[in-house]
């Protein structure tokens, strides 16, 4: 029964997931590594979810503090530091329009380059999480979600009018 | 660009990173990541048990002060390692599931303790090797003519030597890197404590 939850999460919530893990880290190593964490963590915590709060809460609570382990490991190995991470323009024609999935990785760049406490609040909401959820990941006020989520924001738009 | 209209297009194009993709055989490797796991666990009782009951069974079969002296000092040091791993472990309970606030402020617990563990591990090696090398210099001494300088010159014992020296090198490089891990913990909680 665990291995049914446990893949119907990972089945379900795999992109969201792998998502996050991309906005942590600097490349696509790195971020397996990241994600297979997270599935670990996961793993562990899942015979110890009681339903004290959403199935898609506990998965990002497990998801974001694996990502901040790592976030902290990486920065103490001097690794690469997250800001000077770059995607690749990969436009084959200037004048021509991005594409979905370019103007994606462009988002995902800047997402990249927001401070760490901006970073945790945009990631949830292009997921599509509600503020009280937030707040129930992060551990922190719904009001305070609100202050971060605004700076990110216009921190985000201004990352990606610079990139234009 | 309303607020709404903008977060919907980000939305859609967030969710346009497709190709990154979940590794189809994820679940099976997280399942032999969990095996191997406690598999070091039971591996990890059975040398303390194994030592132990080693040292506890020779005392037992051939009661002599030597054999006594060294199963009594055998289960001293185990005591002492278990207890302070319950005592530094304390109120540390496995923290994925709680708020991200919460894993921080634990993970700087967690990280103290690990570097707490460093100092009493250094002190609890220094001491079983002094007592293990004492034992076995009194041992040896009762069987033949030995001095301490021939001892200590032992193929043996200079094998003990070298992966003092081992340990040595692997212990301050452990703390090195808890100590940068504490100083890189402590930073992410004042950023993330700024708003």
């Amino acid at each position: 029964v665990l291995e049914e939850r446990f893949e119907r999460l990972l089945q379900a919530n795999g992109p969201s997931l792998a998502r996050l893990a991309a906005s942590y880290t600097a490349n696509a190593s790195d971020r397996d590594d990241l994600l297979q964490d997270i599935a670990t963590a996961l793993w562990g915590a899942l015979p110890h979810f009681r339903g004290e709060c959403s199935e898609r809460t506990f998965l990002f609570r497990v998801a974001h503090n694996r990502a901040i382990a790592h976030l902290v490991r990486s920065r103490s190995l001097g690794s690469v530091i997250l800001d000077e991470v770059e995607v690749p323009d990969t436009r084959p024609d200037p004048e021509a329009g991005l594409s979905e999935r370019q103007q994606g990785q462009r988002l995902l760049a800047a997402v990249h380059k927001l401070p760490v406490m901006y970073r945790q609040v945009m990631t949830l909401l292009l997921e599509g999480l509600a503020y009280s959820e937030m707040a129930d990941i992060l551990g922190i006020a719904e009001s305070n979600v609100v202050v971060r989520l605004n700076r990110a924001r216009q921190m985000l738009r201004r990352l990606l009018e610079e990139k234009k | 660009m309303t607020a709404d209209t903008e977060l919907d297009l980000w939305r859609a194009q967030w969710r346009s990173c497709s190709e990154i993709a979940v590794a189809a055989d994820l679940s099976r490797r997280v399942e032999r990541q969990s095996r191997w796991m406690r598999i070091m666990l039971i591996v990890d009782v059975l040398v303390t048990v194994g030592i132990g009951g080693t040292v506890a069974a020779a005392a037992v079969l051939f009661p002599n002060t030597d054999n006594i002296v060294l199963a009594v000092a055998t289960w001293l040091f185990i005591a002492s390692a278990w207890f302070f791993a319950a005592i530094n472990h304390r109120g540390m309970w496995k923290p994925e599931t709680s708020t991200t606030a919460a894993f921080l402020d634990i993970s700087l617990r967690r990280c103290r303790a690990r570097l707490r563990a460093t100092v009493f591990g250094a002190f609890l090696y220094v001491t079983e090797i002094a007592f293990c090398l004492m034992w076995l210099y009194h041992y040896h001494s009762q069987r033949q003519v030995l001095t301490l300088g021939t001892f200590l010159t032992w193929n043996s014992i200079l094998a003990v030597w070298l992966v003092t020296l081992v340990l040595l090198v692997a212990w301050v490089r452990y703390r090195r890197a808890k100590s940068r891990e504490l100083a890189q913990l402590r930073q992410l909680s004042q950023e993330l404590n700024q708003a």
